[in-house]
């Protein structure tokens, strides 16, 4: 890897208006801008001109609406993800555009000339998080009744990547030995492949977010760079550690996987001041509010019963639509303990989705970045502004340049594809 | 009269990317008032784009401040929910300038890339398209388009009896709504058809395209753009002023240089409002899932 590449890698993940679910009510949010091109154009630049890897958007395949009760509080919809991207290839040089495309609900044909297009009008700097689909509401938009078993979703994902790699190298004009099995397969029958134009790196970087063991096996196999929640530094080494160690099992470099876990953050010019912003966070979700945001997490409208109430996990686990033994482990505790539903809830809010949450300064900021590329727990980080924009660009004004100062982060852009960013080589 | 002119990268450019964006910076000097991302057969026929139309209308939108933007969709070959979830944002983000023309005919290298799965006998074809075109409506109307409010200091985001299931279940697609997209700024983003593909959809589109005798055929109210290539252009030129035609789609390889030489004599409509649907004196379509009162 380039010095002047820098050690630590970053990724911004702009998805809706930020990490916190209250975040979207702070007084400089602005929840109706993402809705609006402009706000993509700009905020695309801060994170150009900070010399980030990689923008990331997220996707689902269904509403957010829990057994048919869209939430009321919460901020969504979320926009395509392809979409802003292709809007933020127009007004950026050198920035990659990671897009989320599930391999259960596609084909290969139709996600291969998405990506070849994406990666086409940025001129080489296309990313593919590669996930399978995993909420019990998605199938119903598609015409089937139920999600596929999770090994068959990753032995399809493993044949999926496999069959659009063909694509993409044909296009190309590249030899691919496997030619004949990405094509025909247990999954597919392609007869020939699309005629779209090649463009710099020929395909997208391949990205991943696997934390089963078939998960795991996967990204190890496909992967360019993980997304991944560690909470804690050990648990970050402990992951990396073991999918550089399947990586080897696989024949592969293990250096040519990136390890991007989550960090979402709440700046401040003073610890006391980022964490009254915190402390503002949690309060912008209030109870009914923190309610929603359960019901759609579990697929079962709990705003039917009363917030002070007691948890009817009875009820919850023959009604919900996610799986009942995840929700009952989830929820047995509390209710065994007589939570109220309210009291649940809240305390459920404060640490969305698993990853880690930082609070505090910019200096503190880059202290405990620094520390962790050293302890080998990760390659770098996806960043997840607690509330868009204003946090992010506190850390585009505030913490990449004590970054750069260190050395840590690019002061320039070495290459212009997305994959020159990472360097983690030419692909497979 | 309205100028309507295909958009791709030619067979055979050896940057793609270069072709694609000089020829955008060209429609867009002449200023088009339809830019559809489509392929060209011959002086008549229409394909999808050998780039992919939905994922670079965005990009070339933003390069594209005039015309109206359309994509030309493989209709047999797509998905409903993607192309709702798409399109919405894609409306969004043109503030309302972007369109949608679902094909029927793909083109043998689609039916290949896709596999047995999508093969369908030419009689079903037709009822195909109408059901895909059904479905992605539907899941527009899944929002009414008064749903979102956003008062940051209420907490309130939405209008939770304006979001629902509308459990579309057609002949050939199924879809559970709600969208994970609000309905669009123009209802629905503009629809497209190409009546040489046939006229006898149950679909009646908001702009067609074709010629002379499918136009005569067109559903009442919607704008007809008639095909020409340069050989043709004088002919269209005259069913354009006898009332036969409200514009033309330029086909051909000159494509580019007769919309430029029309461009020095044929003045822009006079537009009013933003969106596709205003400019073109279009109503938004009702959504039928929408219950007045709704609290």
């Amino acid at each position: 890897m380039s010095r002047n590449n820098g050690r630590l890698h970053l990724w911004a993940f702009l998805q809706g208006i930020g990490f916190f679910p209250g975040g979207w009510r702070a007084p400089d949010a602005t929840p109706r801008a993402v809705f609006q091109r402009d706000y993509y154009e700009r905020i695309a630049r801060l994170v150009d001109d900070a010399c980030f890897d990689a923008i990331v958007f997220g996707d689902q395949l269904q509403g957010r609406d829990a057994a048919g009760r869209t939430p009321g509080r919460l901020a969504i919809p979320t926009l395509d993800p392809f979409t802003l991207l292709s809007v933020m290839a127009g007004v950026t040089r050198h920035v990659g555009l990671v897009a989320t495309v599930s391999t259960t609900f596609n084909e290969p044909a139709e996600v291969a000339a998405k990506f070849a297009a994406l990666n086409l009008v940025s001129q080489g700097r296309a990313g593919w998080n590669i996930v399978t689909t995993v909420h019990p509401n998605s199938p119903w938009n598609f015409g089937a009744a139920d999600l596929l078993e999770k090994s068959l979703r990753y032995d399809r994902a493993k044949a999926f990547v496999d069959a659009a790699e063909v694509f993409w190298r044909d296009a190309a004009g590249l030899d691919n030995p496997q030619r004949a099995e990405g094509l025909q397969n247990r999954w597919f029958d392609i007869a020939s492949t699309l005629d779209f134009p090649t463009s710099p790196q020929y395909r997208p970087v391949l990205v991943q977010a696997g934390q089963s063991p078939d998960g795991r096996n996967f990204a190890a196999q496909t992967a360019e760079a993980i997304f991944c929640p560690a909470p804690t530094l050990e648990a970050g080494r402990d992951y990396r550690d073991d999918i550089r160690e399947r990586a080897r099992g696989f024949g592969r470099n293990p250096d040519g996987i990136l390890i991007m876990p989550g960090l979402a953050f709440v700046l401040g010019s003073t610890e006391a001041e980022a964490q009254r912003k915190h402390a503002l966070m949690l309060e912008l979700a209030d109870d009914a509010l923190c309610i929603e945001y359960l019901s759609e997490s579990i697929g079962y409208d709990l705003t039917r019963h009363p917030a002070g109430g007691p948890i009817p996990l009875e009820q919850i686990c023959a009604e919900c639509e996610f799986p009942a033994g995840d929700v009952r482990r989830m929820l047995a505790p509390a209710a065994e303990a007589g939570e109220s539903i309210a009291d649940f809830c809240r305390t459920y809010a404060r640490k969305p989705r698993g990853h880690a949450i930082f609070v505090g300064t910019p200096e503190q900021l880059a202290d405990r970045m620094e520390s962790w590329i050293d302890a080998g727990a990760c390659d770098g980080f996806t960043l997840q502004p607690g509330y868009m924009p204003t946090e992010l660009e506190l850390f585009c004004a505030h913490v990449a340049p004590l970054l750069q100062a260190r050395g840590l982060l690019r002061r320039q852009y070495q290459g212009t594809t997305l994959r020159d960013h990472l360097a983690v080589g030419v692909g497979t | 009269m309205y100028l309507s002119i295909n958009i791709d990268i030619p067979d055979g450019a050896g940057d793609a990317y270069g072709a694609l964006a000089h020829t955008a910076d060209r429609v867009e000097a002449a200023k088009a008032d339809f830019a559809i991302l489509a392929r060209a057969h011959g002086d008549q026929g229409l394909a999808p784009p050998r780039v992919e139309p939905v994922v670079s209308l965005p990009w070339i939108a933003g390069r594209l401040r005039t015309p109206l933007v359309v994509a030309a969709i493989p209709a047999l070959h797509s998905v409903p929910f993607h192309i709702a979830r798409a399109l919405s944002a894609a409306d969004f983000l043109t503030d309302g300038r972007c369109g949608w023309l679902p094909l029927l005919a793909a083109g043998a290298r689609f039916d290949a890339a896709y596999g047995p799965a999508h093969h369908l006998p030419a009689s079903e074809a037709l009822a195909k398209y109408d059901d895909f075109i059904r479905a992605t409506r539907a899941l527009w109307d899944s929002w009414d388009d008064d749903a979102l409010i956003i008062d940051q200091a209420a907490g309130a985001y939405l209008d939770s009896a304006k979001v629902r299931r509308v459990d579309y279940r057609g002949p050939y697609f199924a879809a559970m709504g709600p969208l994970n997209a609000a309905r669009p700024p123009q209802g629905h983003p503009l629809l497209l058809r190409d009546l040489d593909e046939g006229t006898d959809s149950a679909t009646a589109a908001d702009v067609v395209l074709g010629g002379l005798d499918r136009l005569a055929r067109a559903p009442k109210g919607s704008v007809r753009l008639l095909k020409v290539a340069a050989a043709s252009l004088d002919d269209g030129l005259r069913h354009v002023r006898d009332g036969l035609a409200d514009g033309l789609h330029l086909m051909g390889p000159d494509a580019l240089e007769l919309l430029e030489n029309l461009r020095g004599w044929v003045e822009c409509p006079p537009y009013v409002g933003a969106t596709a649907r205003e400019r073109l004196g279009l109503r938004k379509p009702v959504n039928p899932y929408s219950r007045k009162g709704a609290a």
